[in-house]
């Protein structure tokens, strides 16, 4: 176990370095630069040198990543070139509210999508199975800023049940769960898809193996057949959907957070990129990144948990 | 049993409560860290909730722009005098009066007594004017405005309510680059530097409301000041909402989850709300036009008569009636009714594409490659198609170059595009957008990429010029001479519009693309 984690932890560790080392020289390769943003429309040559001097723009680039670099290492990613605060900071105020939305509609998502995809799988062929597969496909073919405006628009204006907005600064418990409903269902309608569509094609290839049939012949009854022998098999590819549409969900939320006027890392990120803040993008991309890779660390784990065989490797 | 059971229940019932409660609050706190303060604000406070349609980023007044860091920061900070909201006018701020010499070359101004900084920093001095104005004079300062106080040569604190400012030589205008707006909002000289590159998110000044905090993305909440030299605001909390769509932020208006939604841009918008109960929409002149600016440098724009062309070729009525539904005012020049020097004795571009096929042919034009740079936001990536389809008309082989905005500053910068769509968003200040346009001084990097330069000795004159006839002849000059040589062809005026609720009484609307709700009072 000790070895494992060892493993894990130095996977870890290579592949942030890697993203962050992306991030980097990505930013620097787009056009445009902070000074630029900073000084805007009446920027002159001369303060456009001594800002770049300030900032450090002026060295080689190289010089620049090993600055960088070394003092990342030591857990200080700077301060955001525009806003003047700690980068870091920045992105750990946005993180929670891009994780309630992510495990909200994660959740959301499992509640729906993982028995929907069973039953539809057990049903194959009947209408049941059509019209779960239909809707299946309309959340995964509709873009989520137009279900989310529709959505605002039904239930928010014509039915007026939940609020336009999809987060407020009211302590309220209450307050915030109504809040968080529409931009959650959103978000899980889409995810749910996804699952089920996924859980049904994975129930049906378990449930045409021999051993299924063999279970059958033996007389093992239908509802322990679909809980115990398929769906446990048909689990290893849905956690590593679920794992994945997680860590994604963090980040790429982007358009529900803009529809729903929700705070969020990848609208912090994005707003950092175009803003040509260096410091708030690499801070973002290194939280984003191990997001990513502790998510999947975790989901290895389970893996093993569900399927003995996964357990060795 | 019996009596064992009758003090169990009410004890279990009670642990059971609080281990809900306990649990509620953990999860509040996952939701949202508390915040004390807060939870104190929330008993019997008024708010007034704004709209804002992106996150702030920057409010320290030497640095800053965006309309809705303006937005916050006109709440916050004064200036030394300040535009009226209603009429444009100068009205007096900071300086209860002030004082022109009779060359026009020193200006003195005697401050109120007794103003406060926010949060204990003290009384405002001329120190403090000193220090702001010195802060953006600073080439190292790293501010956007050093060039709006250019000819400054000297600043003298006679005393601490009394400010000397000396310029190299005489401006009719200067009063505008000191009323409270970007580089004439007066900061405090001990928060600027206790705090640092702090003061960035954490602004001290003196307005009717404070800072109090902002979340990252989702709302900045000022207090109001109740020790105001003007009285204290009607309200107590201004809470500026970040929502980026405009159709939530429109159906949030109407269910009354905001109180203010201005900078409305979508036509189709403005007409729901037009229609909407218990929704007020105010509408005015902005002080900006969206121009396409003709590179005079580049052949075959360097002739006057292909820039005449190009201004004929485009129908500009039809873009303000076809795709603004006529959300949008035609623009006589670069000058908005918006200006005291307003005119509309200029020479007119009718749409005409005869015309427009004739002034070619005179210049010995045949179809040419024609690209228009334009950043890539709504509506400068939507009104360039009609554009480029009405060129294409008159037989010029137009091209779209969409860029993002970082890329098309760059590009803009380089000096080197054929022409781009741009706009002066600015203060009723006749020189913001004419010396940015057409000045020597703002030659790439900067907004002149026409790099036009046949109006010098007109600026400099209409710069000297003072009093109201004298001001209004010498930019009358500028303007004819700049639409009859058009380096710059003015598409449209903007204007603006601003929804609010029936709670909302008092507010006066400016031409300045922000909100100021100083004046605001909450009914029910």
């Amino acid at each position: 176990m000790l070895e494992y984690l060892g493993r894990c932890l130095i996977h870890l560790a290579v592949t942030i370095l890697g993203i962050v080392t992306v991030a980097f020289f990505l930013m620097r390769a787009i056009p445009g630069d902070p000074a630029e943003y900073i000084l805007g429309d009446y920027a002159t040559p001369e303060a456009l040198a001594i800002l770049r001097s300030q900032l450090g723009l002026d060295r080689s680039l190289t010089e620049q990543y090993v600055i960088f670099i070394s003092r990342a290492a030591m857990g200080d990613f700077g301060t955001s070139t525009v806003t003047g605060q700690p980068a870091l900071n920045e992105i750990t105020e946005s993180l929670p509210p891009s994780a309630v939305l992510a495990i909200a509609g994660l959740l959301i998502a499992i509640a729906f999508g993982v028995p929907a995809g069973i039953a539809a799988a057990v049903r194959q062929g009947s209408w049941f199975d059509v019209t779960v597969m239909l809707i299946a496909l309309g959340g995964i073919s509709f873009p989520v800023f137009w279900l989310g405006l529709a959505a605002i628009l039904l239930f928010a204006h014509h039915l007026d049940l939940l609020p336009a907005l999809g987060s407020t600064s009211s302590p309220n418990l209450v307050d915030q769960l109504l809040h968080l409903i529409l931009p959650a269902t959103v978000l899980g309608f889409s995810v749910a898809a996804y699952i089920a569509r996924l859980t049904r094609s994975a129930m049906l290839e378990v449930l045409g193996q021999d051993y299924v049939r063999v279970a059958r012949a033996m007389g093992v009854s239908e509802r322990r057949i679909v809980y115990r022998l398929a769906l446990r098999n048909a689990l290893v590819p849905i956690l590593a959907v679920i794992g994945v549409t997680f860590a994604w969900s963090l980040g790429n939320a982007i358009l529900i957070e803009a529809v729903f006027s929700r705070p969020g890392v990848g609208s912090t990120i994005l707003k950092a990129i175009l803003a040509r803040d260096y410091q708030l993008v690499q801070a973002g991309v290194l939280a984003l990144a191990a997001g990513v890779v502790i998510t999947n660390a975790l989901l290895d784990v389970l893996y093993g948990l569900i399927d003995p065989r996964l357990r060795t490797t | 049993m019996h009596s064992m059971s009758g003090h169990d229940a009410p004890y279990s019932a009670l642990t059971r409560r609080n281990a809900l409660i306990a649990l509620g609050g953990v999860g509040a706190g996952v939701l949202l860290p508390l915040d004390l303060s807060r939870l104190a604000l929330a008993q019997g406070a008024t708010a007034l909730r704004v709209r804002l349609g992106s996150d702030i980023s920057v409010l320290d007044p030497a640095q800053i722009f965006q309309v809705e860091n303006q937005t916050v920061a006109c709440h916050i900070f004064n200036g030394l005098v300040k535009y009226d909201q209603a009429t444009n006018k100068i009205i007096p701020d900071l300086a209860s009066e002030h004082t022109i010499s009779p060359d026009g070359t020193v200006y003195t101004f005697k401050l109120r007594e007794g103003i406060k900084f926010h949060k204990n920093y003290g009384t405002l001095t001329s120190e403090d004017v000193k220090f702001t104005l010195e802060r953006v004079l600073d080439p190292k300062g790293g501010s956007k405005y050093t060039a709006q106080l250019a000819g400054l040569a000297k600043i003298e604190t006679p005393d601490p309510q009394t400010i000397v400012l000396t310029l190299d030589k005489p401006s009719g205008g200067f009063l505008h680059k000191l009323t409270a707006f970007n580089q004439g909002w007066i900061v405090s000289k001990k928060a600027v530097q206790q705090l640092g590159d702090k003061f960035k998110l954490n602004p001290i000044g003196t307005g009717p409301f404070a800072f109090d905090r902002w979340s990252t993305g989702a709302e900045v909440r000022l207090l109001a000041n109740k020790d105001y030299f003007e009285g204290a605001p009607k309200f107590d909390v201004l809470q500026l909402r970040v929502i980026r769509e405009e159709t939530a932020a429109a159906i949030a208006l109407e269910k009354g989850e905001i109180d203010i939604f201005y900078a409305l841009q979508q036509p189709e918008m403005i007409e729901r709300l037009n229609k909407a109960p218990n929704i007020r929409v105010l509408s005015r002149d902005a002080n900006h036009t969206i121009d396409l600016v003709l590179n005079t440098t580049i052949k075959p724009l360097n002739d006057v008569r292909v820039r005449q062309a190009i201004a004929h070729a485009l129908n500009r009525r039809g873009l303000i009636d076809g795709y603004f539904q006529g959300t949008k005012a035609e623009a006589q020049s670069v000058l908005t009714r918006s200006f005291a020097e307003f005119t509309e004795d200029v020479p007119h571009y009718d749409y005409n594409p005869e015309k427009a096929k004739a002034l070619l042919k005179e210049a010995g034009v045949s179809a040419f490659k024609f690209e228009m740079t334009t950043p890539g936001f709504s509506p400068y990536d939507k009104i360039v198609v009609p554009m480029a389809e009405d060129l294409k008309a008159v037989g010029i082989n137009a091209v779209i170059r969409v860029l993002e905005r970082g890329a098309y500053t760059q590009a803009r910068n380089s000096g080197r595009v054929q022409s781009c769509i741009t706009g002066v968003v600015g203060p009723p200040d006749p020189d913001s957008p004419l010396v940015t346009l057409y000045a020597k001084k703002s030659f790439p990097p900067g907004l002149n990429t026409a790099r036009y330069d046949a109006v010098e000795d007109l600026l400099a004159k209409a710069q000297m010029a003072s009093g109201a006839e004298a001001r209004a002849a010498a930019y009358k000059a500028i303007l004819q001479k700049t639409m009859s040589d058009i380096p710059v062809i003015p598409l449209y005026a903007d204007k603006l519009f601003l929804a609010h609720t029936d709670k909302v009484q008092g507010l006066v609307q400016n031409s300045l693309f922000t909100v100021y709700t100083y004046p605001v009072q909450l009914k029910g």
